[in-house]
């Protein structure tokens, strides 16, 4: 398949160069890299917000910058939605004036998604007549989406959209983002220095440091890359999974959730987050369970405390940064995270047959 | 005392008009466009405010003189003579009350954040419809506090109006024209009314002023 994102730029800042070459396909792709690696000065070229010194920005089949052929469209003539990281919306509208302010000025004939659609996918349609300042950051983020995506826009550009935001609706966002991704076809490009969300929504990336490229390409390759590991922070990676409660008994203090392929036991329903509204059997959610939580088991355990043991083949296995990352896939990807000590004694290989030891407790549901 | 009032209304109002769009433009160019010379335009904008009004008026005497290259062009054009009309008294009080007016408007375009013409833009807006669906409604409180500061510095403007539109009364004699010219004729009574006329007028203007910044920055 013919790339539909190609770009190769440079912009000089006084004490700063991105100078960039990549390919992306149509789907959603992740730039990842530590504050002040150009991420954003990235971003900013390919939406047209800045114009790069030299170089070539093609979308599809059209550059929207070129300066060999002197080329530069406006960002309201690329029509790609851009997603800020605190939402940027408009103050002095309310939330349905800022959903249809793009979607009003898409002509006609390129409205391909419906603003009806669209907030019910995000769940904002009980927002609509609230006025943007009450919102909280979740809410806004989600406004903003629903804003970028009313205009039916060719690709989408979002700079880190969860930075700013608690673990809870982070959690849920990503969540609307694979939504998104998944079901409205529109190609995605975010920005992010955070592994876990790049894990989560992006099956490809770009790793960027200092203005260059250090690698591109499927996400758990570039995860892997010694340039990577360098910077990233491996520590905090966790995996954030869409499930649906099928069920909760009290008893026990405990309940059921179904992600991929798989059941999980995890915590009581009501103690994951006080301030979020109620959740109950049949909701669906979104899960968070660090890498580092997961235990691996050869056979299954016989007598433990933790309340899962998960049968699941190793799909890959990664040494990144003094770390082994262990890939398996549930229906859903899921990674382990375990020193290469562990890794080396259990002679871990792919195609091997594990079982994920998971306790209740490091389950989050948001 | 009436005809007084209507001529430093007249001026007061004609200098706000011709400032306002100015000094918008001038915030446009340097706060959102940041054109090469911003610098050096910023300081030209706000002159008046450094040197002596009565610098003003010489100047505008200068050029708008019978026989000041301006002056000269309108007479032979429209045989229209500026100085020593209301007009002219306008155009200093303009002038003067420029620095001011601009220096707020470009505080409250600058307030609009960028992000949010940035986003306008990435949903298909033009430059001209994001300054009129975004940055003007979110900055207008602060574009008319500014107005109303220059409208004040107007209604009170003396050195550069004396020098270009002289003293007349019932031409060019404005508020604060007239408050010395009674000084000096010694007739306090008529003075001090004035003097309570011109405080009133700066009281009120200055309330709504700062009623419209309080609720900019909520």
């Amino acid at each position: 398949m013919s790339p539909f994102i190609s770009f190769n730029i440079q912009k000089r800042f006084p004490n700063f160069t991105l100078d960039c070459a990549a390919e992306f396909s149509n789907g959603a792709t992740a730039v990842f890299g530590p504050s002040g690696s150009g991420k954003t000065t990235l971003l900013d070229s390919i939406a047209g917000m800045t114009s790069p010194d030299a170089g070539r920005i093609v979308v599809g089949d059209t550059p929207v910058f070129s300066t060999d052929e002197r080329i530069d469209l406006p960002p309201e003539r690329r029509r790609f939605g851009y997603v800020f990281q605190r939402g940027a919306l408009f103050p002095h509208m309310t939330v349905r004036q800022n959903v249809l302010y793009g979607y009003k000025l898409t002509p006609p004939e390129s409205r391909r998604l419906d603003p009806e659609n669209v907030c019910a996918l995000l769940g904002v349609e009980r927002l609509m007549d609230r006025r943007v300042t009450n919102l909280s950051g979740g809410e806004r983020q989600r406004v903003a989406l629903a804003r970028a995506l009313a205009s039916s826009p060719r690709l989408l550009l979002l700079d880190e959209p969860v930075a700013s935001l608690d673990a809870a609706s982070r959690a849920t966002i990503i969540t609307y983002l694979k939504r998104v991704s998944d079901r409205l076809h529109t190609p995605m490009v975010f920005v992010s220095h955070s592994l876990s969300e790049v894990m989560a929504l992006a099956p490809y990336t770009l790793a960027l440091r200092d203005g260059s490229a250090v690698t591109h390409g499927p996400t758990a390759e570039v995860m892997a890359h010694p340039g990577v590991a360098a910077f990233a922070d491996y520590s905090t990676l966790e995996n954030i999974l869409e499930a649906r409660i099928t069920g909760a008994d009290t008893t026990t203090g405990t309940s059921t959730l179904r992600v991929g392929d798989i059941e999980l036991i995890g915590p009581a329903l009501d103690t994951s987050n006080n301030l979020a509204p109620p959740i109950s059997v049949g909701d669906r959610v979104t899960l968070s369970i660090r890498a580092g939580d997961i235990i691996l088991s050869l056979g299954a355990p016989p007598m433990m405390s933790a309340r899962n043991a998960i049968p699941a083949t190793i799909r890959n296995l990664r040494d990144a940064g003094g770390r082994a990352l262990v890939y398996f896939d549930i229906g859903a990807n899921l990674v382990a995270e375990v020193t290469p000590a562990a890794a080396g004694e259990l002679r871990l290989t792919p195609e091997m047959e594990v079982h994920l030891v998971i306790k209740s407790n490091s389950i989050l549901i948001f | 005392m009436l005809a007084t009032l209507q001529i430093t209304l007249q001026v007061a109002i004609v200098a706000t008009l011709i400032d306002v769009p100015l000094a918008l433009l001038l915030s446009w160019l340097v706060v959102k466009k940041r054109i090469r010379g911003a610098f050096l335009l910023d300081i030209l904008a706000s002159l008046p405010l450094a040197v002596p009004p009565v610098v003003v008026g010489y100047a505008l005497l200068l050029l708008f003189g019978r026989n000041g290259p301006l002056g000269r062009l309108l007479d032979a054009a429209l045989g229209w003579e500026v100085v020593f009309t209301w007009f002219a008294a306008a155009l200093a009080a303009a002038i003067v009350s420029f620095p001011l007016a601009a220096r707020a408007i470009m505080v409250a375009m600058e307030g609009v954040d960028e992000r949010l013409e940035r986003a306008a833009r990435s949903l298909g807006a033009g430059p001209v419809r994001v300054a009129f669906t975004v940055t003007l409604p979110l900055a207008y409180r602060g574009i008319l506090a500014g107005a109303l500061l220059g409208f004040v510095r107007a209604v009170s403007e003396f050195g550069a109006t004396i020098v270009v539109a002289g003293n007349i009364p019932g031409k060019t004699q404005t508020l604060p024209l007239a408050i010395y010219h009674n000084v000096q004729l010694g007739r306090d009574d008529h003075a001090l009314t004035l003097v309570a006329i011109s405080i009133a007028l700066a009281v009120a203007t200055l309330a709504i002023h700062n009623l419209l910044l309080a609720r900019s920055n909520r």
